[in-house]
Protein backbone atom coordinates (compact mmCIF):
# COMPACT_ATOMS: atom_id res chain seq x y z
CA UNK A 1 0.00 0.00 0.00
CA UNK A 2 2.82 2.26 0.89
CA UNK A 3 5.17 1.81 -1.88
CA UNK A 4 1.39 2.19 -4.34
CA UNK A 5 1.51 5.51 -2.71
CA UNK A 6 4.78 6.28 -3.13
CA UNK A 7 4.98 5.22 -6.82
CA UNK A 8 1.54 7.97 -7.44
CA UNK A 9 3.37 10.79 -5.59
CA UNK A 10 6.27 10.00 -8.01
CA UNK A 11 4.48 9.71 -11.30
CA UNK A 12 2.28 13.04 -10.18
CA UNK A 13 5.85 14.54 -9.98
CA UNK A 14 6.65 13.51 -13.26
CA UNK A 15 3.92 14.64 -14.82
CA UNK A 16 4.03 18.55 -13.06
CA UNK A 17 7.85 18.29 -14.10
CA UNK A 18 7.07 17.46 -17.73
CA UNK A 19 4.08 19.68 -18.27
CA UNK A 20 6.31 22.56 -16.99
CA UNK A 21 8.72 21.94 -19.29
CA UNK A 22 7.57 23.84 -22.08
CA UNK A 23 8.73 24.39 -25.71
CA UNK A 24 9.98 27.56 -27.21
CA UNK A 25 7.23 29.01 -28.89
CA UNK A 26 9.14 29.05 -32.24
CA UNK A 27 6.04 29.68 -34.27
CA UNK A 28 4.57 32.72 -32.40
CA UNK A 29 8.27 33.69 -33.05
CA UNK A 30 8.38 32.83 -36.38
CA UNK A 31 5.49 34.43 -37.03
CA UNK A 32 5.76 37.38 -35.38
CA UNK A 33 9.32 37.91 -36.66
CA UNK A 34 7.34 37.25 -40.66
CA UNK A 35 4.83 39.74 -39.58
CA UNK A 36 7.20 42.90 -38.56
CA UNK A 37 8.97 41.68 -42.33
CA UNK A 38 5.83 42.67 -43.91
CA UNK A 39 5.37 45.40 -41.94
CA UNK A 40 8.66 47.06 -42.94
CA UNK A 41 8.62 45.69 -46.61
CA UNK A 42 4.62 48.06 -46.70
CA UNK A 43 7.63 50.67 -45.79
CA UNK A 44 5.99 51.63 -42.14
CA UNK A 45 10.00 52.42 -41.48
CA UNK A 46 9.64 55.24 -43.65
CA UNK A 47 5.66 56.42 -43.57
CA UNK A 48 4.90 55.85 -39.49
CA UNK A 49 8.50 55.41 -37.98
CA UNK A 50 7.68 55.51 -34.43
CA UNK A 51 5.07 53.25 -34.61
CA UNK A 52 7.69 50.77 -36.32
CA UNK A 53 10.00 51.25 -33.79
CA UNK A 54 7.71 50.71 -30.97
CA UNK A 55 6.36 47.50 -32.74
CA UNK A 56 10.55 46.21 -33.31
CA UNK A 57 11.38 47.57 -29.27
CA UNK A 58 7.83 45.49 -29.01
CA UNK A 59 9.77 41.83 -30.17
CA UNK A 60 13.14 42.38 -28.98
CA UNK A 61 11.25 42.54 -25.41
CA UNK A 62 9.46 39.11 -26.25
CA UNK A 63 12.78 37.69 -27.71
CA UNK A 64 13.84 38.54 -23.58
CA UNK A 65 11.15 37.14 -22.12
CA UNK A 66 11.67 33.91 -23.89
CA UNK A 67 15.06 33.63 -22.90
CA UNK A 68 14.42 34.72 -19.25
CA UNK A 69 11.81 31.51 -19.59
CA UNK A 70 14.37 29.09 -21.18
CA UNK A 71 16.73 30.03 -18.22
CA UNK A 72 14.77 28.54 -15.82
CA UNK A 73 14.59 25.19 -13.90
CA UNK A 74 10.91 24.27 -15.63
CA UNK A 75 10.76 27.12 -18.11
CA UNK A 76 7.04 28.44 -19.17
CA UNK A 77 6.22 30.66 -21.81
CA UNK A 78 3.30 32.29 -21.39
CA UNK A 79 4.50 35.61 -20.58
CA UNK A 80 6.30 35.42 -23.23
CA UNK A 81 3.41 34.10 -25.93
CA UNK A 82 1.30 36.83 -24.61
CA UNK A 83 4.08 39.15 -25.43
CA UNK A 84 4.20 37.73 -28.85
CA UNK A 85 0.69 38.11 -29.63
CA UNK A 86 0.82 41.42 -28.64
CA UNK A 87 3.83 42.00 -31.39
CA UNK A 88 1.46 40.23 -33.97
CA UNK A 89 -1.37 42.82 -33.24
CA UNK A 90 0.58 45.45 -32.98
CA UNK A 91 2.12 44.26 -36.66
CA UNK A 92 -0.97 44.23 -38.03
CA UNK A 93 -1.99 47.83 -36.50
CA UNK A 94 1.41 48.98 -37.35
CA UNK A 95 0.86 48.02 -41.42
CA UNK A 96 -2.39 49.21 -41.34
CA UNK A 97 -1.54 52.80 -40.07
CA UNK A 98 1.52 52.92 -42.89
CA UNK A 99 -0.97 52.07 -45.46
CA UNK A 100 -3.47 54.71 -44.22
CA UNK A 101 -0.56 57.34 -44.06
CA UNK A 102 0.52 56.49 -47.73
CA UNK A 103 -2.91 56.92 -49.21
CA UNK A 104 -3.04 60.30 -47.18
CA UNK A 105 0.45 61.58 -48.45
CA UNK A 106 -0.45 60.67 -51.89
CA UNK A 107 -4.01 62.28 -51.50
CA UNK A 108 -2.24 65.34 -50.17
CA UNK A 109 0.27 65.06 -52.88
CA UNK A 110 -2.73 64.69 -55.70
CA UNK A 111 -4.78 67.52 -54.32
CA UNK A 112 -1.50 70.15 -54.00
CA UNK A 113 -0.76 68.77 -57.13
CA UNK A 114 -3.87 70.27 -58.42
CA UNK A 115 -3.65 73.29 -56.18
CA UNK A 116 0.05 74.19 -57.72
CA UNK A 117 -1.66 73.76 -61.42
CA UNK A 118 -4.22 75.95 -60.58
CA UNK A 119 -2.10 78.54 -59.37
CA UNK A 120 0.21 78.45 -61.93
CA UNK A 121 -2.69 79.23 -64.49
CA UNK A 122 -4.05 82.36 -61.93
CA UNK A 123 -0.14 83.06 -62.15
CA UNK A 124 -0.29 83.36 -65.78
CA UNK A 125 -3.10 85.42 -65.77
CA UNK A 126 -1.71 87.56 -63.14
CA UNK A 127 1.11 88.18 -65.10
CA UNK A 128 -1.09 89.62 -67.96
CA UNK A 129 -2.25 91.87 -65.74
CA UNK A 130 1.15 93.16 -63.40
CA UNK A 131 2.38 96.19 -64.16
CA UNK A 132 5.77 97.18 -66.78
CA UNK A 133 7.01 100.27 -65.00
CA UNK A 134 10.43 100.59 -64.75
CA UNK A 135 12.68 97.20 -64.95
CA UNK A 136 8.92 95.70 -64.54
CA UNK A 137 9.90 93.66 -66.96
CA UNK A 138 12.86 92.13 -65.87
CA UNK A 139 11.10 91.41 -63.06
CA UNK A 140 8.07 89.76 -65.13
CA UNK A 141 11.08 87.78 -66.71
CA UNK A 142 12.24 86.40 -63.79
CA UNK A 143 9.01 85.61 -61.91
CA UNK A 144 7.85 83.67 -65.28
CA UNK A 145 11.18 81.89 -65.16
CA UNK A 146 10.32 81.18 -61.28
CA UNK A 147 6.72 79.66 -62.51
CA UNK A 148 8.43 78.02 -65.44
CA UNK A 149 10.58 75.91 -62.63
CA UNK A 150 7.32 75.54 -60.02
CA UNK A 151 5.60 73.98 -63.19
CA UNK A 152 8.71 71.44 -64.07
CA UNK A 153 8.59 70.59 -60.59
CA UNK A 154 4.56 69.34 -61.03
CA UNK A 155 5.86 67.13 -63.90
CA UNK A 156 8.99 65.57 -61.52
CA UNK A 157 6.45 65.34 -58.75
CA UNK A 158 3.77 63.38 -61.20
CA UNK A 159 7.18 61.14 -61.88
CA UNK A 160 7.97 60.41 -58.34
CA UNK A 161 4.04 59.91 -57.63
CA UNK A 162 4.00 57.07 -60.39
CA UNK A 163 6.84 55.75 -58.97
CA UNK A 164 5.76 55.54 -55.71
CA UNK A 165 8.10 57.97 -54.40
CA UNK A 166 5.32 59.81 -51.88
CA UNK A 167 7.41 61.27 -49.42
CA UNK A 168 10.12 63.00 -51.85
CA UNK A 169 6.88 64.29 -54.25
CA UNK A 170 5.41 65.36 -50.78
CA UNK A 171 8.29 67.28 -49.94
CA UNK A 172 8.51 68.55 -53.84
CA UNK A 173 5.05 69.23 -54.02
CA UNK A 174 4.91 71.76 -50.77
CA UNK A 175 7.86 73.68 -51.77
CA UNK A 176 6.40 73.90 -55.39
CA UNK A 177 3.05 75.19 -53.82
CA UNK A 178 5.07 77.72 -51.47
CA UNK A 179 7.16 79.14 -54.59
CA UNK A 180 3.58 79.20 -56.71
CA UNK A 181 1.85 81.24 -53.41
CA UNK A 182 4.83 83.37 -52.98
CA UNK A 183 5.00 84.79 -56.87
CA UNK A 184 0.74 84.98 -56.12
CA UNK A 185 1.88 87.41 -53.33
CA UNK A 186 4.19 89.28 -55.47
CA UNK A 187 2.37 89.48 -58.29
CA UNK A 188 -1.07 90.58 -56.22
CA UNK A 189 0.77 93.33 -54.26
CA UNK A 190 2.42 95.00 -57.79
CA UNK A 191 -1.46 95.11 -59.27
CA UNK A 192 -2.68 96.18 -56.35
CA UNK A 193 0.12 98.86 -55.83
CA UNK A 194 -0.76 99.51 -59.45
CA UNK A 195 -4.43 100.50 -58.63
CA UNK A 196 -3.61 102.74 -56.18
CA UNK A 197 -1.37 104.61 -58.50
CA UNK B 1 16.89 -10.73 6.89
CA UNK B 2 16.14 -8.22 9.49
CA UNK B 3 19.53 -6.89 8.75
CA UNK B 4 19.02 -6.69 5.12
CA UNK B 5 16.14 -4.79 5.45
CA UNK B 6 17.49 -1.96 7.89
CA UNK B 7 20.59 -1.82 5.34
CA UNK B 8 18.08 -1.22 2.92
CA UNK B 9 16.18 1.29 4.68
CA UNK B 10 19.62 3.21 5.30
CA UNK B 11 20.91 3.47 2.21
CA UNK B 12 17.83 4.70 0.98
CA UNK B 13 17.66 7.32 3.51
CA UNK B 14 21.44 8.08 2.73
CA UNK B 15 20.95 8.21 -1.23
CA UNK B 16 17.27 10.44 -0.74
CA UNK B 17 19.60 12.75 1.44
CA UNK B 18 22.73 13.04 -1.08
CA UNK B 19 20.21 13.56 -3.86
CA UNK B 20 18.25 16.38 -1.74
CA UNK B 21 21.84 17.81 -0.61
CA UNK B 22 23.02 17.41 -4.49
CA UNK B 23 19.60 19.61 -5.90
CA UNK B 24 20.02 21.87 -3.07
CA UNK B 25 23.39 22.45 -3.95
CA UNK B 26 22.31 22.96 -7.72
CA UNK B 27 19.44 25.21 -7.13
CA UNK B 28 21.44 27.38 -5.07
CA UNK B 29 24.45 27.65 -7.96
CA UNK B 30 21.92 28.56 -10.16
CA UNK B 31 19.60 30.61 -8.08
CA UNK B 32 23.26 32.37 -7.45
CA UNK B 33 23.98 32.79 -10.88
CA UNK B 34 23.73 36.42 -12.17
CA UNK B 35 20.75 36.63 -14.57
CA UNK B 36 21.69 38.64 -18.05
CA UNK B 37 17.99 40.43 -18.67
CA UNK B 38 17.75 42.78 -16.57
CA UNK B 39 21.32 44.06 -18.82
CA UNK B 40 20.01 43.07 -21.72
CA UNK B 41 16.72 45.22 -21.04
CA UNK B 42 18.58 48.14 -20.42
CA UNK B 43 20.81 47.73 -23.06
CA UNK B 44 17.84 47.48 -25.29
CA UNK B 45 16.08 50.67 -23.61
CA UNK B 46 19.19 52.96 -24.05
CA UNK B 47 19.11 51.23 -28.16
CA UNK B 48 15.70 52.43 -28.07
CA UNK B 49 16.48 55.94 -26.68
CA UNK B 50 19.30 56.48 -29.13
CA UNK B 51 17.07 55.67 -32.29
CA UNK B 52 14.67 58.10 -30.42
CA UNK B 53 17.94 60.60 -30.53
CA UNK B 54 18.29 59.58 -34.52
CA UNK B 55 21.33 57.91 -33.55
CA UNK B 56 21.27 55.78 -36.70
CA UNK B 57 21.83 59.13 -38.74
CA UNK B 58 23.88 61.12 -36.67
CA UNK B 59 26.37 58.95 -34.97
CA UNK B 60 25.38 55.42 -37.69
CA UNK B 61 29.05 53.59 -36.85
CA UNK B 62 28.17 53.59 -32.81
CA UNK B 63 24.89 53.00 -33.14
CA UNK B 64 25.63 50.17 -35.80
CA UNK B 65 28.01 48.68 -33.55
CA UNK B 66 25.60 49.01 -30.43
CA UNK B 67 22.96 46.63 -32.27
CA UNK B 68 25.48 44.33 -33.39
CA UNK B 69 26.76 43.97 -29.95
CA UNK B 70 23.16 43.30 -28.79
CA UNK B 71 21.87 41.21 -31.00
CA UNK B 72 25.05 39.08 -30.67
CA UNK B 73 24.65 38.77 -26.72
CA UNK B 74 20.97 37.95 -27.14
CA UNK B 75 22.28 34.96 -29.57
CA UNK B 76 25.11 34.31 -27.20
CA UNK B 77 22.05 34.20 -24.34
CA UNK B 78 19.84 31.89 -26.43
CA UNK B 79 22.86 29.50 -27.20
CA UNK B 80 23.81 29.23 -23.36
CA UNK B 81 20.27 28.92 -22.33
CA UNK B 82 20.63 25.68 -24.87
CA UNK B 83 22.98 24.22 -22.18
CA UNK B 84 22.84 21.76 -19.37
CA UNK B 85 22.10 24.22 -16.70
CA UNK B 86 24.51 23.85 -13.86
CA UNK B 87 27.12 24.59 -17.29
CA UNK B 88 25.63 27.77 -18.25
CA UNK B 89 27.79 31.10 -18.35
CA UNK B 90 26.24 34.25 -18.79
CA UNK B 91 29.26 36.02 -17.82
CA UNK B 92 29.93 36.81 -21.50
CA UNK B 93 26.37 37.88 -22.30
CA UNK B 94 26.14 40.17 -19.35
CA UNK B 95 29.42 42.28 -20.29
CA UNK B 96 28.54 41.89 -24.18
CA UNK B 97 25.21 43.78 -23.12
CA UNK B 98 26.62 46.26 -20.81
CA UNK B 99 28.86 46.88 -23.89
CA UNK B 100 26.00 47.33 -26.03
CA UNK B 101 24.24 49.94 -23.52
CA UNK B 102 27.43 52.00 -23.04
CA UNK B 103 27.96 52.30 -26.73
CA UNK B 104 24.19 53.01 -27.60
CA UNK B 105 24.74 56.01 -24.49
CA UNK B 106 27.24 56.83 -26.37
CA UNK B 107 26.01 57.10 -29.74
CA UNK B 108 22.76 59.05 -28.55
CA UNK B 109 25.23 61.64 -26.66
CA UNK B 110 27.20 61.88 -30.02
CA UNK B 111 24.12 62.20 -32.26
CA UNK B 112 22.10 64.73 -30.09
CA UNK B 113 25.79 66.70 -30.42
CA UNK B 114 25.78 66.28 -33.95
CA UNK B 115 22.38 66.87 -34.98
CA UNK B 116 22.40 70.17 -32.57
CA UNK B 117 26.34 71.36 -34.80
CA UNK B 118 24.19 70.21 -38.27
CA UNK B 119 21.19 72.34 -36.79
CA UNK B 120 23.85 75.70 -36.41
CA UNK B 121 25.25 74.79 -39.42
CA UNK B 122 22.09 74.28 -41.65
CA UNK B 123 20.99 77.30 -39.97
CA UNK B 124 24.16 79.72 -40.70
CA UNK B 125 23.80 77.71 -44.37
CA UNK B 126 20.11 79.31 -44.83
CA UNK B 127 21.39 82.49 -44.04
CA UNK B 128 24.18 82.65 -46.20
CA UNK B 129 21.58 81.11 -48.89
CA UNK B 130 19.35 83.87 -48.54
CA UNK B 131 22.41 86.54 -48.78
CA UNK B 132 23.42 84.68 -52.03
CA UNK B 133 19.51 85.00 -53.27
CA UNK B 134 19.18 88.86 -52.02
CA UNK B 135 22.98 89.45 -53.99
CA UNK B 136 21.01 87.71 -57.23
CA UNK B 137 18.20 90.11 -56.80
CA UNK B 138 20.01 93.45 -56.05
CA UNK B 139 22.20 92.95 -58.47
CA UNK B 140 22.07 91.05 -61.24
CA UNK B 141 17.94 90.20 -61.61
CA UNK B 142 17.55 92.97 -64.18
CA UNK B 143 20.67 92.13 -66.14
CA UNK B 144 20.33 90.68 -69.53
CA UNK B 145 21.79 87.33 -68.05
CA UNK B 146 21.75 84.03 -70.07
CA UNK B 147 18.82 81.81 -69.71
CA UNK B 148 20.86 78.90 -68.08
CA UNK B 149 21.86 81.48 -65.38
CA UNK B 150 18.31 82.75 -65.06
CA UNK B 151 17.34 79.02 -64.57
CA UNK B 152 20.23 77.93 -62.27
CA UNK B 153 18.72 80.13 -60.02
CA UNK B 154 15.60 79.55 -60.10
CA UNK B 155 16.38 75.76 -59.25
CA UNK B 156 18.20 76.83 -55.86
CA UNK B 157 15.41 78.43 -54.90
CA UNK B 158 13.36 75.63 -55.62
CA UNK B 159 15.84 73.19 -53.72
CA UNK B 160 16.97 76.33 -50.88
CA UNK B 161 12.35 75.63 -50.35
CA UNK B 162 12.48 72.23 -50.73
CA UNK B 163 15.56 72.06 -47.76
CA UNK B 164 13.70 74.61 -45.36
CA UNK B 165 10.47 72.23 -45.68
CA UNK B 166 12.94 69.48 -44.33
CA UNK B 167 14.26 71.53 -41.49
CA UNK B 168 10.92 72.51 -40.72
CA UNK B 169 9.88 68.47 -40.43
CA UNK B 170 13.60 67.73 -38.63
CA UNK B 171 15.01 65.93 -41.35
CA UNK B 172 18.43 68.05 -40.86
CA UNK B 173 20.21 65.66 -43.25
CA UNK B 174 17.85 65.79 -45.90
CA UNK B 175 18.10 69.84 -45.55
CA UNK B 176 21.84 69.33 -45.56
CA UNK B 177 21.71 67.34 -49.14
CA UNK B 178 19.09 69.70 -50.67
CA UNK B 179 20.47 72.61 -49.61
CA UNK B 180 23.99 71.71 -50.96
CA UNK B 181 22.12 71.59 -54.22
CA UNK B 182 20.55 74.63 -53.90
CA UNK B 183 24.21 76.53 -53.34
CA UNK B 184 25.61 74.60 -56.28
CA UNK B 185 23.36 76.08 -58.90
CA UNK B 186 22.58 79.37 -56.69
CA UNK B 187 26.84 79.68 -56.81
CA UNK B 188 26.65 78.96 -60.66
CA UNK B 189 24.10 81.90 -60.75
CA UNK B 190 26.06 84.27 -59.32
CA UNK B 191 29.50 83.44 -60.32
CA UNK B 192 27.83 83.27 -63.61
CA UNK B 193 26.51 86.50 -63.22
CA UNK B 194 28.89 88.41 -61.55
CA UNK B 195 31.53 87.58 -63.85
CA UNK B 196 29.26 88.82 -66.64
CA UNK B 197 29.11 91.77 -65.17
CA UNK B 198 32.81 92.30 -64.32
CA UNK B 199 33.11 91.51 -67.94
CA UNK B 200 31.05 94.58 -69.24
CA UNK B 201 32.87 96.35 -66.53
CA UNK B 202 36.14 96.08 -68.08
CA UNK B 203 35.54 99.19 -70.48
CA UNK B 204 34.71 101.12 -67.76
CA UNK B 205 38.10 103.33 -67.94
CA UNK B 206 37.21 104.05 -71.50
CA UNK B 207 33.21 105.30 -70.41
CA UNK B 208 34.73 107.19 -67.45
CA UNK B 209 37.04 108.89 -70.30
CA UNK B 210 33.95 109.64 -72.58
CA UNK B 211 32.21 110.84 -69.82
CA UNK B 212 34.14 113.33 -68.96
CA UNK B 213 35.26 114.77 -72.53
CA UNK B 214 31.36 114.85 -72.80
CA UNK B 215 30.80 116.99 -69.78
CA UNK B 216 34.00 119.00 -70.78
CA UNK B 217 32.71 119.90 -74.05
CA UNK B 218 29.74 121.49 -72.80
CA UNK B 219 31.31 123.87 -70.47
CA UNK B 220 31.16 126.17 -72.85
CA UNK B 221 28.10 126.49 -72.70
CA UNK B 222 26.60 123.64 -75.50
CA UNK B 223 24.05 121.13 -74.79
CA UNK B 224 25.78 117.58 -74.38
CA UNK B 225 23.38 114.08 -73.99
CA UNK B 226 25.05 111.32 -72.06
CA UNK B 227 23.26 108.26 -71.74
CA UNK B 228 24.51 105.76 -69.04
CA UNK B 229 23.32 102.09 -70.32
CA UNK B 230 23.38 100.43 -66.62
CA UNK B 231 21.62 103.45 -64.76
CA UNK B 232 19.34 102.98 -67.71
CA UNK B 233 19.33 107.39 -67.41
CA UNK B 234 19.79 110.31 -70.50
CA UNK B 235 21.03 113.32 -69.17
CA UNK B 236 21.35 116.39 -70.66
CA UNK B 237 24.29 118.69 -69.76
CA UNK B 238 24.93 122.38 -70.13
CA UNK B 239 28.34 124.14 -68.65
CA UNK B 240 29.10 121.16 -67.06
CA UNK B 241 26.27 121.08 -65.14
CA UNK B 242 22.88 118.36 -65.78
CA UNK B 243 19.88 120.22 -67.21
CA UNK B 244 17.68 117.59 -68.29
CA UNK B 245 17.81 113.76 -67.05
CA UNK B 246 15.06 111.12 -68.27
CA UNK B 247 14.43 107.19 -67.86
CA UNK B 248 15.14 105.21 -70.98
CA UNK B 249 14.90 101.65 -72.31
CA UNK B 250 17.25 99.97 -74.66
CA UNK B 251 17.81 96.74 -76.45
CA UNK B 252 17.14 93.56 -75.09
CA UNK B 253 21.31 92.80 -75.20
CA UNK B 254 21.65 96.39 -74.16
CA UNK B 255 24.87 95.30 -71.83
CA UNK B 256 26.82 94.97 -74.77
CA UNK B 257 28.72 97.51 -77.50
CA UNK B 258 27.02 96.99 -80.92
CA UNK B 259 28.83 94.96 -83.11
CA UNK B 260 26.57 94.39 -86.20
CA UNK B 261 22.85 94.63 -87.73
CA UNK B 262 20.28 92.49 -85.39
CA UNK B 263 22.23 91.97 -82.03
CA UNK B 264 19.72 94.66 -80.29
CA UNK B 265 22.57 95.79 -78.43
CA UNK B 266 23.25 99.77 -78.36
CA UNK B 267 26.38 101.23 -79.05
CA UNK B 268 28.74 103.09 -77.20
CA UNK B 269 30.79 105.97 -77.79
CA UNK B 270 30.49 109.27 -78.91
CA UNK B 271 27.73 110.04 -81.47
CA UNK B 272 25.55 113.01 -83.25
CA UNK B 273 22.28 113.67 -84.01
CA UNK B 274 22.30 113.83 -87.94
CA UNK B 275 18.59 114.71 -88.22
CA UNK B 276 15.15 114.91 -85.84
CA UNK B 277 11.91 113.14 -87.11
CA UNK B 278 8.29 113.88 -85.93
CA UNK B 279 4.69 113.69 -87.32
CA UNK B 280 4.71 110.96 -90.37
CA UNK B 281 8.81 111.37 -90.40
CA UNK B 282 8.73 108.17 -87.56
CA UNK B 283 6.57 105.82 -86.12
CA UNK B 284 7.89 106.49 -83.08
CA UNK B 285 6.08 110.15 -81.63
CA UNK B 286 9.24 111.74 -82.58
CA UNK B 287 13.25 110.39 -83.41
CA UNK B 288 16.61 111.65 -83.69
CA UNK B 289 19.13 109.56 -85.64
CA UNK B 290 22.56 109.36 -84.65
CA UNK B 291 25.72 108.82 -86.56
CA UNK B 292 26.28 105.58 -85.60
CA UNK B 293 28.34 103.59 -87.43
CA UNK B 294 31.07 105.88 -86.47
CA UNK B 295 34.36 105.94 -87.76
CA UNK B 296 35.53 103.93 -84.49
CA UNK B 297 32.61 101.60 -84.96
CA UNK B 298 33.46 100.91 -88.74
CA UNK B 299 36.87 100.21 -87.82
CA UNK B 300 35.87 97.79 -84.80
CA UNK B 301 33.26 95.90 -87.17
CA UNK B 302 36.03 95.35 -89.94
CA UNK B 303 38.45 94.26 -87.73
CA UNK B 304 36.08 91.37 -86.00
CA UNK B 305 34.97 89.65 -89.11
CA UNK B 306 39.40 89.53 -90.01
CA UNK B 307 39.26 87.85 -86.80
CA UNK B 308 36.45 85.84 -88.10
CA UNK B 309 34.46 86.94 -84.73
CA UNK B 310 31.65 87.73 -86.83
CA UNK B 311 29.84 86.54 -89.88
CA UNK B 312 31.57 87.40 -93.19
CA UNK B 313 28.34 88.33 -94.50
CA UNK B 314 27.04 90.39 -91.61
CA UNK B 315 25.88 94.23 -91.67
CA UNK B 316 27.60 96.85 -89.14
CA UNK B 317 23.64 98.03 -88.77
CA UNK B 318 22.35 101.82 -88.89
CA UNK B 319 19.51 103.76 -87.84
CA UNK B 320 20.15 104.37 -84.56
CA UNK B 321 17.86 106.40 -82.99
CA UNK B 322 17.15 108.24 -79.52
CA UNK B 323 12.76 107.74 -79.81
CA UNK B 324 9.71 107.91 -78.27
CA UNK B 325 7.13 105.32 -77.36
CA UNK B 326 9.32 104.36 -74.80
CA UNK B 327 7.90 103.82 -71.23
CA UNK B 328 7.10 100.24 -71.03
CA UNK B 329 9.30 99.25 -68.36
CA UNK B 330 11.64 96.56 -69.96
CA UNK B 331 14.26 96.57 -73.03
CA UNK B 332 12.23 96.36 -76.24
CA UNK B 333 14.44 98.41 -79.06
CA UNK B 334 16.57 96.86 -81.17
CA UNK B 335 19.22 98.92 -80.03
CA UNK B 336 17.57 102.27 -80.36
CA UNK B 337 17.22 104.83 -76.62
CA UNK B 338 13.52 104.60 -76.07
CA UNK B 339 12.03 107.19 -73.72
CA UNK B 340 8.66 108.02 -72.97
CA UNK B 341 6.55 110.55 -75.26
CA UNK B 342 6.34 112.86 -72.81
CA UNK B 343 10.16 112.98 -72.34
CA UNK B 344 11.10 112.60 -75.92
CA UNK B 345 8.73 115.63 -76.52
CA UNK B 346 10.79 117.74 -73.89
CA UNK B 347 13.86 116.62 -75.43
CA UNK B 348 13.43 117.45 -79.12
CA UNK B 349 12.63 120.93 -77.81
CA UNK B 350 15.74 121.11 -75.90
CA UNK B 351 18.82 119.70 -78.06
CA UNK B 352 18.72 119.86 -82.01
CA UNK B 353 20.56 118.54 -84.75
CA UNK B 354 24.52 118.39 -84.63
CA UNK B 355 24.12 117.55 -80.31
CA UNK B 356 26.92 115.64 -79.39
CA UNK B 357 25.34 112.17 -77.85
CA UNK B 358 27.87 110.00 -75.60
CA UNK B 359 26.86 106.63 -74.74
CA UNK B 360 28.96 104.59 -72.02
CA UNK B 361 27.95 101.14 -69.95
CA UNK B 362 28.02 103.41 -66.79
CA UNK B 363 29.13 106.88 -65.00
CA UNK B 364 29.79 105.41 -61.91
CA UNK B 365 32.28 102.53 -61.17
CA UNK B 366 31.10 99.09 -60.21
CA UNK B 367 31.30 99.14 -56.87
CA UNK B 368 29.10 102.57 -56.56
CA UNK B 369 26.65 100.93 -59.26
CA UNK B 370 26.70 97.49 -56.84
CA UNK B 371 26.25 99.72 -53.43
CA UNK B 372 29.34 98.04 -52.51
CA UNK B 373 28.07 94.88 -52.34
CA UNK B 374 31.11 92.21 -52.63
CA UNK B 375 30.36 89.62 -54.77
Amino acid sequence: MKSKLIIAVAAMGLTVLFSSCQKVPQTEIDAATAAIQEVKDAGADMYVPEAYQALVDSMKSANEKVEVAKAKWFPSYTKAKATLAVVSQMAVDTKAKSEARKVELKAETEAAIVEVKALVEENKGLIAKAPRGKEGREALEAIKADLAVAETTVTEVEGLLANGDLLGSNSKIKAAKEKATSIKAELEEAIAKKGKK
Amino acid sequence: MALNKKKIKWITVISLSVVFLVITVCVIIVSQRKQPNDDLRFAREALSEAKEAEADVYSETKYKQATQIYESAMKNWSRENDRFILVRDYGSVISSAQKAKKIAEESKEESIAKADDLSKNVDAAFVSMEKKIELYNKLFKSLPIPRSVFDAHNKSKMFFSESKIAQGNGKLKDAEILFKKAEIYANHANTAAAKMLRDYFNDYGRWKSLANDAIAASRGGNKVILVDKVAHILYVYQSGKIIRSYDVEFGPNWMAHKEQAGDKATPEGNYHITSKKAGGGTGYNKAMLLDYPNAEDRAHFAQMKRQGLISKRAGIGNLIEIHGNGGRGFDWTSGCVGMRDRDIDDLYRVVGSGTRVTIVGSIEPLSTVTGGVDF
